[in-house]
């Protein structure tokens, strides 16, 4: 045949397995019903996951950015941000922050060392209890945790040990429940007067808005009496460098510990890189796994393609027969079963993306969770359909083209 | 134009050995009218089905049109038979969710002839057969007879060496059987080439030539009254 042929062929093929699927509506939805929920739930579970990985990459990018974070004491496991930092006993020394201050700027942009232990806080009759936090006037710039009202505290403020503090949003609530204006007014942190300089943004965590941030200097004289820090906060250069920025720190507060190895250490670094790894890598997982048994319900619904593709050639064997009488060689019954398929899949395939968007939607709507669809996902769910329609529908369409026509003609 | 010599064709059923057809010689003339009759089981419908090109022979030779078919492999028996046979069935086989233009546009389909020629011809052949009025109509709509016409429309389209109607009368009453007797007959006297297969002696009197089969072999060949 030539090629106008085969195009006038195609053609028809298409036109007849559409009028064949459209004479009997409810057979072929139920037949790709199976694709269609396989399809949807591939894209819908994706995106679910995908939505999760996301939100929780957000939700580690607002503690900094290009973060490392030094502790005192033992490492716990891999350790999320230990938002509430009190209780650890600081062991982090003056000569510690020197060395990591010392490195070049193209490693770290800025520190800030912390401290911080729990205290009474009182404005006139209202008592509430804090995280008392003594830090640098970088804090806020390492750690994405902004004054939302007034300023932080300053260079000049850390020098001359000034009573000021930084007061987070619930701590703010709980002092002033009238909603007053708190700039100016004077608080006691566990008896010693301070004066009030900011409100803290909101972060959503207890841990940090149940907080106060005082110059560490001030923490230092008033609080604890300790010249060493709890907390060492660094700020990156770049994400790049930030695991041979952690190596270099490491080393050296071995080697001014004399210990040989981080196994025997007193402090331990947290890597913001090795955090969202950690947890985009669990919700990676979750997604391949959700998407693992989203494909086994696709291919499920291939099967439900070839058994009534099979009930159909044999219900259609005189049809074959007649065409076959006709002049219709192997190849076209072939290509016409096929194309019926392969339309019952993609079609299938079609209706499960937009019932996966449908999902989706829902999910971040009536869910309220984090739902993002992939254009991978609808592309790899909908290729994956046709495939299978291809693959599935090859059968019946073989044994349809390998029928006698002598026997077809004469079935019943 | 169909010259079959020395066909023989067996099948194996269970433990014993049937001859379909035992050494059958036939000759047909372009433009000719035969009937070829015999009882069920007389090798009638093995012959029509070799003549058809539905099935081959086990030996002997079948030329149609100067061309040798009889070794010829499924797909280019189907290709002969799309270019030089035109089934009529007893039973139609019409498609049925296919109207009766569609129908009759199937073997143009196998033909790759494209859509505005094709209709052309069915319509023309419709017209023909007198279905002008039914073009559109799907088989359930249409009684035993129109369905009979569409499916000589079906057979003429292809412009075929032959017509190849097996018991084209048998699901039809007598008046209509007439009507599509008088059809092939008029068809036959423009030209076209009539294979009348049945076991109805009465109908093959209306062919010019009637071959009668009995245990897979030609028992009697004479001259029919008509024509």
């Amino acid at each position: 045949m030539n090629a106008r042929a085969q195009l006038v062929m195609l053609w028809e093929n298409g036109a007849m397995s559409f009028r064949s699927i459209l004479s009997n509506k409810v057979r072929a939805f139920l037949t790709a019903l199976g694709v269609m929920i396989g399809v949807a739930s591939v894209i819908g579970l994706t995106a679910l996951g995908h939505g999760a990985s996301l939100s929780v990459e957000r939700r580690l990018s607002t503690l900094g950015a290009n973060l490392l974070i030094v502790y005192s004491g033992e490492p716990r496991g891999t350790s999320l941000v230990r938002q509430r930092t009190t209780n650890i006993a600081p062991m982090l020394t003056a000569d510690d922050l020197a060395f990591i201050n010392s490195l070049p700027s193209d490693l770290v942009v800025r520190t800030a060392p912390e401290s911080s232990r729990n205290g009474q806080l009182k404005f006139e009759n209202r008592n509430t209890v804090a995280t008392v936090i003594g830090t640098d006037p970088d804090y806020p710039a390492i750690r994405n945790f902004q004054p939302m009202y007034g300023a932080f505290f300053s260079q000049l403020d850390m020098e001359s040990r000034r009573n000021v503090a930084a007061i987070g949003v619930q701590t703010y609530r709980e002092l002033f429940p009238d909603g007053r204006d708190p700039l100016g007014e004077t608080i006691r942190i566990n008896g010693l007067p301070f004066r009030v300089i900011a409100i803290m943004e909101e972060k959503g965590s207890p841990a940090q808005d149940a907080s106060v941030f005082i110059p560490f200097t001030t923490y230092r004289r008033s609080l604890s009496g300790s010249d060493n820090y709890a907390i060492i906060n660094i700020q990156a250069a770049s994400t790049d460098v930030m695991y041979e920025l952690q190596e270099t720190i490491e080393n050296e507060l071995l080697r001014l510990r004399r210990v040989p190895s981080m196994e025997w250490a007193n402090f331990y670094i947290a890597n913001q890189m090795d955090l969202i790894g950690t947890v985009t890598g669990v919700a990676d997982t979750f997604t391949l796994l959700l998407a693992g048994i989203a494909a086994i319900s696709l291919l499920v619904g291939g099967i439900g393609i070839m058994n009534i593709m099979l009930v159909s050639v044999t219900e259609r064997t005189r049809e074959i027969g007649v065409r076959m009488a006709l002049g219709a060689k192997g190849r076209h019954v072939m290509t016409q079963f096929l194309t019926e398929a392969v339309i019952l899949s993609a079609g299938g395939g079609l209706i499960g993306v937009g019932l996966g968007y449908l999902f989706s939607w829902g999910a971040q709507r009536f869910g309220r969770l984090a739902s993002v669809v992939t254009p991978d996902s609808v592309l790899i769910a909908f290729s994956f359909a046709v495939v299978i329609g291809l693959f599935f529908g090859g059968y019946p369409a073989y044994r349809a083209s390998r029928l006698d026509p002598i026997e077809a003609l004469r079935y019943e | 134009m169909i010259s079959i010599s020395d066909v023989r064709k067996h099948y194996q059923m269970g433990p014993t050995v049937v001859h379909a057809l035992d050494g059958v010689s036939l000759q047909i003339e372009a433009a000719e009218f035969i009937a070829i009759i015999g009882p069920s089981g007389s090798g009638k419908s093995t012959l029509m089905n070799i003549i058809g090109c539905l099935d081959s022979p086990d030996s002997g030779s079948y030329e149609l049109a100067g061309e040798e078919v009889g070794e010829l492999l499924p797909d280019e028996l189907a290709e002969v038979r799309n270019l030089h046979v035109g089934f009529v069935f007893q039973t139609f086989n019409l498609l049925p969710r296919a109207t009766a233009i569609e129908n009759v546009e199937l073997p143009l389909i196998y033909r790759g002839v494209g859509a505005r020629r094709r209709r052309a011809a069915a319509e023309q052949m419709l017209e023909r057969v007198g279905l002008a009025d039914r073009m559109t109509h799907l088989p359930t709509e249409l009684s035993g007879g129109q369905r009979q016409r569409v499916a000589i429309a079906r057979a003429l389209v292809g412009r075929p060496s032959m017509i190849l109607a097996d018991e084209p009368t048998g699901a039809l009453d007598t008046r209509t059987g007439e009507e599509i007797m008088a059809l092939f007959e008029e068809l036959n006297r423009d030209g076209v080439t009539l294979i009348l297969v049945t076991h109805d002696q009465a109908l093959a009197a209306h062919a010019g030539r009637m071959v009668r089969l009995l245990d897979g072999l030609i028992v009697e060949t004479r001259a029919g009254v008509a024509v």
